[in-house]
Parts: C-alpha cells; sequence; structure tokens
C-alpha cells in the first residue's frame, strides 16, 4: 500500500489506461491545483483543457458519456463544483431515471475538500459539501476518500460502475508529500548550478 | 432526414394529447408545440438518423419529425413523462429545466469531433435560454472548437408567460460592456515562487499554491 498520494497516482493510471476514459476539467494540462500532480502519468492525448465554465463542464460530460466516453472530470475543489450543481443534480444524476434507464451515464468527477495547511485559503476555498451532496443525488454514487486504501478500489469501483460516481479527495493527506518532494527537487536543481 | 409527417399530422398528435389532457387522464404537465410545424419541417431536413437532438420539456414535435413512432410517443406521453421525452434509439434527450440540454449537446458535439464522427448535433431552446449565460458559453465553445453542432432558437418572444425583450432590456447589451486587455505581472495566486515559511509549531514549509 502506498501513500494517499501514490495510491491516487495508481488510480489515475487505471483510468488513464481505459480505452474509453477522457479527463476533462481545469487543471488537467496546465498546473494550479494540486490534482493536478496526481495525473502527470495520464497521456497528454487523454486530457482537454477546459475554460471555467463549471456548469457547463458537467453538462459536457454527461453529453460525452451518451457518445460513449468515460469522462473523468476535474474540479479542483469543491467549492468550485456548487456552481455545476444544475448539471449534477438536475441533470447527471437524474438522467436514468428520466430515460426509463435507456441512458445510464458513467461519469467519474473528481473533486476535493481544499487543503487547509500550510496556508489557510479561506471560506470559499476549504469546503466540504460531502454529505449535502448524498444528499440530493439520488443515483450518483458519493465517496468521501478518508484513506489511502480506499482510493484504488472507490475508483476501480467507479469505472466499473452503471452510473456516475463523485470522488472527494483531502489534498491535505497529500501536500506534505508534495511539498518534500518539490524542496528536494529544488535543492537537487540547487546542488547542479 | 425527409419527414412523411404533414403539419396536420403534427397537430393531430398535440389535440391528442389535448384531448387525453382534457379527460383528466394525464397527472404531469404538457408543454404543446404549435404554429411552428413549417419551421421545424424545413429545419428536419437537414437533420440525419444519426443526428442527436437535445431539446426542452416542448419536444414532441422534434421526437415525431426524428422518427419517433407516434404509439411509442403515446404511451410516453399518457405515462406522464412529457416533460422530459428521452428516446436512445432515436437519440433524443431533453430536459425539464431551462437550458438544461445545452452543455450535454456540446460534450456530445466534442465527443463526435473526437472519434471523428460525421454526424452532428442540434441542440434546440427557446429565446429566453439563447440570452443566458450558458448559451453564451457553449455557442462560444463550439465556433471556437469547430464542434458539429448547430443551435436553433426557438423564438415566441416568451419565457413561460414572461415576456423576453421586456426583462432583458430592449437594447442591445454592447454599450454597457467595457473590455480592456492587459498582460499580468503575477501568477493567477501566490508571486511565482515557492515561499518558505516557519509555521506555528515551528515547523519549515513551503507554500507550494495548494
Amino acid at each position: 500500500m502506498g501513500t494517499y498520494k501514490e495510491e491516487l497516482i495508481k488510480a489515475m493510471d487505471i483510468l488513464a489506461a481505459h480505452p474509453k476514459t477522457i479527463f476533462i476539467g481545469q487543471n488537467v494540462i496546465y498546473g494550479g491545483a494540486s490534482m493536478f500532480w496526481t495525473i502527470a502519468n495520464v497521456p497528454k492525448e487523454k486530457r482537454i483543457e477546459l475554460p471555467v465554465f463549471e456548469e457547463v463542464q458537467a453538462g459536457m460530460s454527461l453529453g460525452l458519456s451518451l457518445e460513449g466516453f468515460i469522462p473523468v472530470s476535474i474540479f479542483p475543489r469543491m467549492d468550485f463544483m456548487l456552481l455545476a450543481m444544475n448539471q449534477i443534480v438536475n441533470h447527471i444524476d437524474k438522467m436514468d431515471e428520466m430515460s426509463d434507464g435507456q441512458f445510464k451515464p458513467v461519469i467519474i468527477m473528481r473533486t476535493a475538500i481544499g487543503s487547509t495547511e500550510p496556508l489557510m485559503p479561506g471560506p470559499q476555498h476549504c469546503q466540504d459539501h460531502t454529505e449535502a451532496l448524498k444528499l440530493m443525488c439520488k443515483n450518483i454514487n458519493v465517496v468521501r476518500l478518508e484513506n489511502a486504501d480506499q482510493i484504488v478500489p472507490e475508483f476501480t469501483k467507479a469505472l466499473q460502475a452503471d452510473k456516475p460516481t463523485i470522488l472527494v479527495d483531502i489534498p491535505d493527506m497529500y501536500n506534505k508529500e508534495l511539498e518534500n518532494e518539490f524542496k528536494e527537487s529544488r535543492r537537487k536543481s540547487l546542488e547542479n548550478l | 432526414m425527409e419527414t412523411k409527417l404533414t403539419k396536420e399530422e403534427l397537430r393531430e398528435f398535440e389535440k391528442w394529447c389535448v384531448d387525453i389532457y382534457k379527460a383528466g387522464k394525464l397527472r404531469s404537465p404538457l408543454h404543446l408545440s404549435g404554429g411552428n410545424e413549417e419551421h421545424l419541417q424545413a429545419i428536419f431536413k437537414d437533420i440525419e438518423e444519426d443526428d442527436w437532438i437535445f431539446t426542452t420539456y416542448r419536444s414532441h414535435y422534434h421526437a415525431l419529425l426524428k422518427g419517433v413512432p407516434k404509439e411509442w410517443l403515446k404511451q410516453w406521453v399518457s405515462d406522464n413523462k412529457s416533460i422530459h421525452v428521452m428516446n436512445k434509439e432515436h437519440k433524443i434527450v431533453t430536459s425539464a429545466i431551462v437550458g438544461g440540454t445545452l452543455s450535454s449537446a456540446l460534450g456530445a458535439a466534442l465527443g463526435i469531433k473526437l472519434k471523428g464522427g460525421k454526424n452532428r448535433v442540434w441542440a434546440f431552446c427557446g429565446d429566453m435560454t439563447s440570452e443566458s449565460g450558458t448559451f453564451h458559453e457553449v455557442t462560444k465553445y463550439a465556433r471556437r472548437n469547430d464542434l458539429p453542432i448547430t443551435f436553433v432558437v426557438e423564438d415566441n418572444g416568451l419565457s413561460t408567460d414572461t415576456p423576453t425583450q421586456e426583462t432583458w432590456g430592449l437594447k442591445d447589451s454592447g454599450p454597457n460592456i467595457i473590455k480592456y486587455n492587459y498582460k499580468r505581472i503575477y501568477p493567477h495566486y501566490g508571486v511565482g515562487v515557492f515561499v518558505d515559511f516557519k509555521d506555528d509549531k515551528g515547523e519549515d514549509r513551503m507554500e507550494i499554491g495548494i
């Protein structure tokens, strides 16, 4: 069993290996969020960087699924995912029911509870709405990834499901690890000067 | 696809809906079309069998013109589901939320382009939706990324009973918008370098923007 970050990378590698997956969202090609570092091994041709339009992104995920893709739709923080609630709650969650089971979209939505260390980002960047999402969604499986050992099994389950899944990760579980990697990388580059 | 349905047959379908509704046989709302038969017949001449139709809660005409059998649709309406007609075989998706299908239509168009498909997406909406932020986002993205999608605005001047142009203002929206271009000197967050600091416990930390 690896660390939280290592397990996330392993899970993303599993998703990337599936021929139908496509990674979309903000910070999938360009950095800026901790999640970015966990998709480092995902081939560039499987990533589409989108504008910041969360509701459209969620709807696009649904449309891509209708065309046979399995979108891995990335919302870097749960605070931002709130802007997509119309598509998530009214559409993605209800598609199976509204179509009498004709459409069963498989969509993997990934989001995070913003980290509070080493900086406290303020009340709009670290909210955890996991329980509220569970109350709002009848069909979407909502999972908060509390421990490293949950990560690969839950993403694998999402990939094999016949329904959408929202997986919530906790960057406070792995940003210290990233921090140390950056420090080490900088130390090495300074040594090479 | 060349429709075999006449204007009269389209109207007959809606009249059937009116009759069962009036007879108290439905337990769900109905959103009926009428007066746009010829417009839709002309548009559907360019729509192919393999194309997607994304539309609204007012969708009986679209479904019939796309080839959904009348009897299938009658059963769907009788089952109190007129507000969200869905048919996988004929590739029809609807939503009872204003503007609800525009972004999924966009995603389907992106999917077709990624697969190199020859079919396309047709996204129908009303005039109030065409003034919404989502409409502007999806049409802009579709145009700039050359996606195989056509948007059709069905303008009856009203959203429910609200006059669209009266609420938005009858003038162009242009004059009250100012745009300027600039090149930023700082990144989106932070100052462009990783910053070392000691946290409350005196531990060495580094701000890495997460």
